[in-house]
């Protein structure tokens, strides 16, 4: 019984990597940059935090450096993109190529292995012990996920609100309008990427911490759902973490399925869910209209 | 706003040229001195590996083989404006299927009738997965390349749950295929024995060749050309916008599939799991190289085949890893270097260059033609 | 208000090989309204552009107030007081008009932004203007003249000290357009300087104090409007713009007797968009054999989804399309096959934007002279057929399209329109963008193709071609047929029942 209910923790647990990313892509592509890359973003920023925290023997070190690793990945898509002129797909696709290979020609250079890094402390922080209460609380206590859920919650007031929020959205909407307004379109789009990029990172080291190492290719995926998730909530910053909390409840009862029977046909279905989702309700039309129109446009220099 | 797409990478210039060379050439000595190798020693041991040796020739285009199949699928679906990503899922769902069907024929069938239909299959598998994301592309509307990635995800979750539960396999992989399925080995030629390559890769050129004629030739070539390059005008002209989106794309897939000559039929003899992976993405790479000239999109395949069997040949000294870290380096400097040399063409008092073969940008906001929507012209 | 003058000094600019601009001198004063009139391509926008750091020249100097405009970037350009009006709004449309205003000057409260601060401001200026605006309405769902006057505020939200406008009346009514030059009228009686591109001469005879004319890049005249401003002043302005006379008027085809039955009928047409706003309201409209008939309104209210039905691109959620009698859209979707069927039913249409709706820019003449007639067979000739009827200069088939001028790019459209079987013809703006000759050329074409027996209907946005070349003129507002004007009605007679004003 203890795993049905262990199922709140753990659902929490689960949900910050995709939440991070998803509310990355939201700022990606708010600003009209189309961000496939966010596999990329969450693996460079796992290695390099698991990298950093080896090498000093610190966490908060380890924290930066991956939030670092994802604000370079995530500039550099923007600049390949809107300096460069690289398609935005493209330069998604190859970044992630990039990232699967950059780590783990990492890991053999590094560590000399071809699957894993050293194991890491995690923070641990908050009461020992199996029960229900103490894995709450040890989740609830986690300085990265404190540090997610802030970024996450602050998103969409400032998005909605500020300077730097309004400008982002103008881009996004309508490039040739804002720069019309003397807005510096690339810039602006750079610095979404760059906050877009450093709330990603958190749900790679996120990923890394909670695993105490790092492992080739760990990402496995959740940028692709996370992709998902910004689709499905119509590019909107609240809905799309509340949607990942959705992918991540379901991810924790496929864990429990398995314990439960280990049932294989059970679990492929759950782990369909968020694409099937994406297509269906793509499909009947509801998140299209939501899309920014501006996104994937550029401007062209006078 | 509506310039030519920075995929326009068919054109090539030396400068170009010399820019990926180079930069590739650089960040490759960089590698080599971080694992503690001198460059040219590892340039010459990757050399020896590919194009030194008949048997590193063979091997070359034994990896050439599905690149160049992806590749070619992803022109296809690019010529008429469309961005197929999901060569990847396609491409692994058709080789499951086709080794399936291949590993259930008769060991009395003979190739005639065992190969065609081992193919048949493939194709049919490739291009009907294709077909959802044509059909909802151009039915409802919903952008080709979230429905490729989304498609290719759920390949990821579906082949194992097939192979071990559809199948009844135990281990990660089907059973042995038909000897009438599988293709010959180009053994025959002296040198060559002993490598991977297969009839595939003729083949792949072969098709290469062909789809190329038959897309500047045919009706639905040309149609689906100018639908790349304005979709509304041939759709106000009563051109079938629609059905023609849908045909590239199944006609993509398909083409994607075929990779599984590569692979299953003239390589291993059955499918096992994350066989063939990686070509679909990387197949993006070799069309962006070589969209402009079936002897550009070969070459470009040979290039990516000769990186991977590189890395295999240095891999004692440097890691494999770094032959992909080149790769993606290659694409993204290829298609970067595209606009500096645009800029460049269209300097003041130089003619703007045409770009005859680029479809417009596209955009997530893709609009169902056909659809009755009045709502879409408000 | 300070004044603030501009100048271009021996300003070059161009694109690609397209020479737009060459050693051009102008200067905008202060506390006038100067109007800058020119045939298309005569460099007009890029003038303005370049006065708003849009663009940057190639030689010369732009000066503001006096001092090179440098960097030469839209930022630097407002920070130094200069404001322009797009002729294609520059609104963000799911932006309220209030965040459209402030947008790039947001008053700051903290972390953000002060919308009360802002709405105060805003209200103020329209006050001040008397450019109403509903600030809290999305810009999107704005009508034509408010979003105008929002740009306009926008420009003056930034403390512009020089407002240039390109092309503001082209989508506005009549008297609308007297409202809009009443608003630059106070503006310059603050001391700023305005500044107006327009085709529009009469306009610029009735309103503004200076004309200068523009022709192939360089400045050709300037014309100071005094105090007397007799009639010809008009004539003397378009001879100055086109270099030599103007075509003589051209010469309405006689009204045809109306036949037993019309060719090209709409019974009741009523197009609904997916929230079930009426687009097109019970449009019923017949048309005999040889007649013109002409649509006129304000851009936006009805015209192009009205054009989409007659093409089949549109399906009616009511009423009918009939030519000769039959309903070619009965059983078959909306969309090419229905583009088809309508061809096949003599219905021809051609769209407003040719370089979206009828060319594919990239593929050559040859592909763009069959397209939609692919695997008809007899390719070759039927290119040549087309190419040869409106003489497109240069008729090379392996040229692409967009190697063509506006011009050359029509006569092709229109050279396979008529190419095809036609009954009925549906037009669009058929001469925008279209340099005088050519555009006299297509108005022929089209007296020419309703004297061969087809009924033509004729949506354009320039008042003085419907009345040229119309039998009667219908004018549409809200997607609804308001009355119908004979073509020598006068333009009063016109913007009252575009704007709907008869009914108050």
């Amino acid at each position: 019984m203890s795993s049905w209910l262990s199922m709140l923790p753990e659902t929490l647990r689960i949900s910050v990597p995709y939440a991070c990313a998803a509310v990355a892509g939201v700022w990606a592509e708010r600003s009209g940059v189309i961000h496939i890359g966010l596999e990329a973003v969450l693996l460079t920023s796992s290695f390099s935090s698991v990298a950093a925290a080896v090498a000093s023997g610190s966490l908060l070190v380890g924290m930066l450096a991956g939030v670092l690793a994802g604000v370079v990945v995530s500039v550099g898509h923007a600049l390949l993109v809107e300096r460069a002129r690289v398609d935005a797909v493209v330069s998604g696709v190859a970044l992630n190529l990039l990232a699967y290979a950059a780590t783990r020609l990492a890991l053999r250079g590094l560590y000399d292995s071809a699957s894993n890094s050293p194991s890491i402390a995690g923070f641990d922080l908050g009461p020992k012990g199996g029960d229900v209460g103490a894995m709450l609380a040890r989740v609830l206590l986690d300085p990265v996920t404190l540090g997610a859920a802030l970024v996450i919650a602050a998103s969409p007031w400032l998005l909605a609100r500020t300077r730097l929020g309004l400008r982002l959205r103008a881009c996004g909407e309508s490039p040739e309008a804002a720069r019309s307004l003397g807005i510096d379109v690339v810039r602006t789009r750079v610095l979404a990427l760059a906050i877009s990029g450093a709330i990603g990172a958190l749900g790679g080291v996120h990923l890394a911490f909670d695993q105490h190492r790092f492992e080739s290719g760990m990402s496995a995926g959740r940028g692709f759902i996370a992709l998902a998730a910004v689709v499905l909530s119509g590019w909107r910053a609240g809905r799309a973490a509340l949607a990942c909390l959705v992918f991540g409840a379901l991810e924790a009862l496929q864990i429990a399925l398995q314990d439960v029977s280990g049932t294989s046909k059970a679990t492929t279905l759950v782990q369909l869910l968020p694409y099937v989702a994406t297509l269906v309700v793509l499909a009947l039309g509801i998140g299209r209209a939501a899309a920014p129109r501006g996104l994937g446009q550029r401007v062209d220099d006078g | 706003m509506s310039g030519p797409s920075a995929a326009d990478g068919g054109r090539v210039t030396y400068w170009r040229v010399l820019f990926v060379v180079s930069a590739t050439l650089l960040v490759l000595a960089l590698l080599c001195f971080a694992f503690g190798q001198a460059p040219h020693a590892v340039l010459a041991r990757a050399f020896a590996g590919t194009w030194g040796t008949p048997y590193g020739i063979g091997q070359v285009m034994f990896k050439a083989t599905p690149l160049l199949f992806c590749g070619l699928a992803f022109h296809v679906a690019f010529r008429a404006g469309l961005f197929n990503i999901g060569a990847e899922g396609q491409l692994a769902l058709a080789s499951l299927a086709a080794a399936w069907v291949a590993s259930k024929l008769p060991a009395s069938v003979p190739a005639v009738v065992a190969l065609p239909a081992t193919l048949a299959v493939a194709m049919l598998v490739g291009g009907g997965y294709a077909a959802i994301a044509g059909v909802l592309r151009a039915r409802f509307g919903v952008h080709e390349i979230i429905a490729g990635i989304m498609l290719n995800r759920s390949a990821d979750v579906l082949l194992p749950w097939v192979l071990a539960a559809g199948l009844g396999a135990d281990s990660m992989r089907s059973a042995d295929i038909a000897q009438g399925a599988r293709l010959p080995r180009l053994d025959f030629i002296p040198g060559l024995h002993g490598s991977a390559a297969s009839l595939a890769f003729p083949l792949a050129v072969l098709c290469t060749f062909g789809l190329y004629l038959w897309l500047d030739r045919s009706r639905a070539g040309r149609e689906m050309r100018w639908i790349g390059q304005g979709p509304d005008a041939c759709l106000a002209q009563g051109v079938e916008v629609p059905r023609r989106r849908i045909e590239a794309m199944c006609l993509s897939g398909a083409v994607a599939a075929l990779g599984v000559t590569g692979t299953v039929l003239g390589y291993k003899g059955y499918y096992e799991l994350g066989l063939g992976s990686g070509a679909g993405f990387s197949g993006i790479a070799v069309a962006m190289l070589g969209r402009a000239h079936p002897v550009a999109l070969v070459s470009a395949a040979l290039l990516f085949g000769t990186l991977a069997q590189a890395g295999l040949a240095v891999n004692a000294s440097v890691p494999k890893e770094a032959m992909a870290v080149l790769e993606a380096l290659v694409i993204l400097l290829v298609a970067g270097s595209a606009h500096g040399d645009r800029a460049r063409r269209a300097r003041p008092g130089r003619a703007k260059p045409p770009a005859p073969d680029a479809p417009a940008e596209p955009s997530l906001d893709a609009p169902a033609e056909g659809a009755p929507s009045p709502g879409s012209t408000a | 208000m300070d004044g603030l003058l501009l100048e271009l000094v021996k300003v070059s600019r161009s694109f690609g090989a397209t020479r737009a601009l060459h050693e051009l001198d102008l200067r905008l004063s202060p506390g006038r309204i100067t109007a800058i009139v020119g045939e298309n391509g005569a460099g007009k926008s890029t003038a303005l552009r370049l006065c708003a750091g849009e663009l940057a020249p190639d030689a010369g100097e732009v000066r503001v107030g006096g001092r090179a405009l440098h960097p030469a970037r839209p930022e630097e350009a407002i920070r130094r007081g200069v404001g322009l009006v797009h002729q294609h709004f520059m609104l963000v449309d799911g932006f309220t008009a209030l965040e459209n205003l402030v947008l790039g000057a947001e008053p700051m409260r903290g972390l953000r932004i002060d919308f009360a601060a802002a709405r105060r401001e805003a209200c103020a200026l329209a006050e001040r203007t008397g450019l109403e605006v509903d600030f809290e309405r999305r810009a999107g769902e704005l009508t034509v003249g408010e979003r105008q006057r929002l740009e306009i505020l926008k420009v003056l939200y930034r403390r512009a000290r020089a407002v240039l406008l390109d092309e503001p009346s082209a989508v506005l009514a009549p008297s609308e357009v007297g409202e809009l030059y009443a608003a630059l009228r106070r503006l310059a009686d603050d001391g700023a300087t305005v500044a107006v591109v327009t085709h529009r001469l009469d306009e610029v005879v009735r309103f503004c104090d200076e004309a200068l004319v523009m022709r192939r890049g360089e400045l050709a005249a300037r014309t100071p409007l005094g105090a007397e401003r007799p009639p010809e002043l008009v004539a003397e302005l378009t001879r100055a713009i086109m270099g030599r006379e103007p075509p003589a008027p051209l010469g309405r085809p006689a009204a045809p007797d109306p036949g037993p039955e019309p060719v090209l009928e709409l019974g009741g047409v009523e197009l609904r968009d997916a929230a079930g706003r009426r687009l097109l309201d019970g449009i019923s409209l017949a048309l005999s054999a040889g007649e013109i008939v002409g649509v006129a309104g304000v851009d936006g209210n009805g015209q192009r989804e009205l054009v989409r039905v007659c093409a089949g691109l549109e399906r009616a959620t009511a009423g009918t399309v009939r030519v000769g009698g039959r309903d070619p859209f009965a059983g078959v979707h909306p969309g090419p096959a229905a583009v088809r069927a309508a061809r096949r039913a003599g219905l021809v249409v051609v769209h407003e934007d040719r370089q979206r709706e009828e060319l594919v820019l990239a593929a050559s003449l040859g592909d763009n002279a069959l397209l939609g007639d692919l695997g008809a067979g007899h390719d070759a000739e039927r290119v040549a057929r087309r190419l040869a009827r409106f003489a497109v200069e240069p008729a090379t088939p392996r040229l692409p399209a967009q190697a063509l001028s506006g011009g050359n790019q029509q006569k092709l459209v229109l050279g396979r329109a008529r190419d095809r079987q036609v009954r009925a013809l549906v037009v669009s703006q058929p001469t925008r963008g279209v340099d005088v000759g050519t555009a006299r050329r297509i108005q022929t074409a089209l007296a020419e193709a309703a004297a061969a027996g087809a009924a033509v209907l004729c949506v354009s946005a320039d008042l003085s071609e419907l009345a040229a070349l119309c039998h009667r003129i219908v004018v549409v507002r809200r997607g609804r047929i308001v009355c119908e004007l004979p073509p020598d009605a006068s333009e009063d007679a016109f913007g009252r029942a575009m704007l709907g004003v008869e009914a108050a």
